[in-house]
């Protein structure tokens, strides 16, 4: 399967157009209505929406009872951003608690590498709020690791760059419901479970801050790479 | 709303990128024609009226999505800013010689490892499939990249026909462009306009109207 973070997804539908924009040439007019509906958007299944690559076909406008507006049918590209499993992407550390560490691109920002795809053994500190591994031990209890000095500890920390894998991704159709009622107490907002997230890795080599990796000499590499036998996604 | 093709072709950062700015470059232009109608308007004494015809409103996610996708391209940390369409050429070219899949080639592109432990992630079984030409690879990935980032193009400069010369020798790699360049307004020109009459099952009532 090959791999990339933007790819392009065929779309059809119809568009309305504006008397007011009606001195703009339609391809203009009908790309910005696209935009303003899907820019920044999460299609269900197909990705992040971040802009219309092109028009591809555009029917007559037509218009409709009831309304000025110029309907047209569209099939167009739309740039979508879905990382492929087993990809490796630059982001940055966005926050950290107990159960992942959190990785933005900056327009996207649901990337999430649970406790156990990070190197081992790594544990959370809480007082710095961040997740650390310390690299060829043995211990593996949190208590155990939280003695050791800090100077040993390879730190995860915000606003680091950090190199990740795709391990998968999930999408969240959500639905608005009922306000749920519990002990008599309406719970307005459940928790809002972004609409396309992203679970990624970095225990494997050479994934991990970028500053963990950076100037590593040729010959550690090597001998590292020997020993290494983890394989991820 | 139907999803035709989910996945139909993939693009690099690179190519993204440039969507990005040639867009970015339309909506600094006609901002600036906006305003300069707009103070003209004032200085005649013309009542400047709700809209002008020619301005297209740009709402939030549009704008929200392609500002931040650009510094995310353009960051120091990511190689795309320092890639040249002729650069990635070569390189794509220079990579066919080591057996790579599709995948591993497009990603080079985007992460441009110069460092065999970026390469090391991206390419399965690195050793036994490359071995001593790791660091031809790697070299040949940093000649690939320009020493300056690229500036982002300006609406006065015309706009470079780039994605095409990209297109013919990364067929392999199956991008689908336009049929046409991207002129300096970014207008897409390759449009059918294509005169069906019935509708195929959409929006039934489209079909009942009568043109005016």
């Amino acid at each position: 399967m090959t791999s990339d973070m933007f790819n392009l997804a065929i779309l059809k539908d119809t568009v309305a157009i504006h008397p007011s924009n009606f001195g703009l040439p339609p391809e203009q007019a009908l790309i910005a209505e696209l935009n303003k509906k899907y820019a920044n958007r999460v299609l269900h299944d197909v990705g992040l929406c971040v802009s219309v690559f092109d028009l591809s076909e555009v029917g007559e406008g037509k218009v409709r009872y009831g309304d000025g507006f110029l309907w047209y049918k569209t099939v167009f590209r739309m740039v979508i951003l879905r990382p492929f499993t087993s990809e490796v992407i630059l982001g940055k550390v966005k926050s950290s608690d107990e159960s992942s560490v959190r990785v933005s691109l900056g327009f996207f920002d649901d990337i999430y590498i649970p406790a156990i795809y990070l190197p081992q053994p790594s544990c959370f500190d809480p007082n710095e709020r961040a997740h650390f591994w310390i690299p060829d031990s043995e211990l593996t209890k949190p208590h155990e690791l939280l003695d050791t000095p800090t100077a040993g500890r390879m730190y995860i920390d915000t606003g680091e760059v950090i190199r990740i894998r795709v391990e998968a991704d999930e999408f969240y159709d959500d639905e608005p419901g009922p306000p749920k009622a519990l002990e008599g107490v309406a719970v307005a907002n459940e928790v809002r479970r972004a609409p396309y997230s992203i679970i990624a890795s970095i225990a494997e080599q050479g994934l991990g801050p970028v500053s963990w990796w950076n100037g590593a000499g040729a010959e550690a590499e090597d001998a590292e790479m020997e020993d290494a036998e983890m394989e991820e996604g | 709303m139907e999803v035709i093709n989910s996945r139909s072709a993939l693009l690099s950062n690179f190519e993204v990128l440039e969507l990005l700015r040639d867009l970015e470059n339309d909506h600094l232009a006609r901002t600036k024609t906006a305003i300069r109608v707009k103070k003209e308007e004032e200085a005649s004494g013309i009542p400047s009226q709700a809209k002008h015809p020619a301005t297209i409103e740009v709402t939030e996610n549009v704008r929200t999505i392609q500002v931040e996708a650009i510094q995310y391209l353009t960051a120091e940390y990511q190689p795309t800013s320092s890639q040249t369409p002729n650069g990635i050429t070569q390189l794509v070219k220079d990579l066919a010689n080591y057996k790579l899949t599709k995948a591993e080639k497009l990603q080079i592109v985007n992460l441009a490892p110069t460092q065999p432990v970026e390469l090391y992630v991206i390419v399965e079984e690195l050793e036994d499939r490359l071995g001593e030409s790791m660091e031809t690879v790697l070299s040949t990935v940093s000649a690939s990249l320009s020493a300056a980032p690229s500036h982002p193009l300006n609406a006065s400069s015309p706009a470079p026909v780039l994605p095409m010369a990209s297109s013919d020798t990364m067929g392999d790699l199956s991008l689908q462009y336009p049929s046409e360049d991207f002129n300096d307004a970014g207008m897409v020109n390759d449009m059918v306009f294509d005169d069906e009459g019935q509708g195929v099952g959409i929006e039934g009532d489209l079909d009942k109207e009568e043109e005016d």
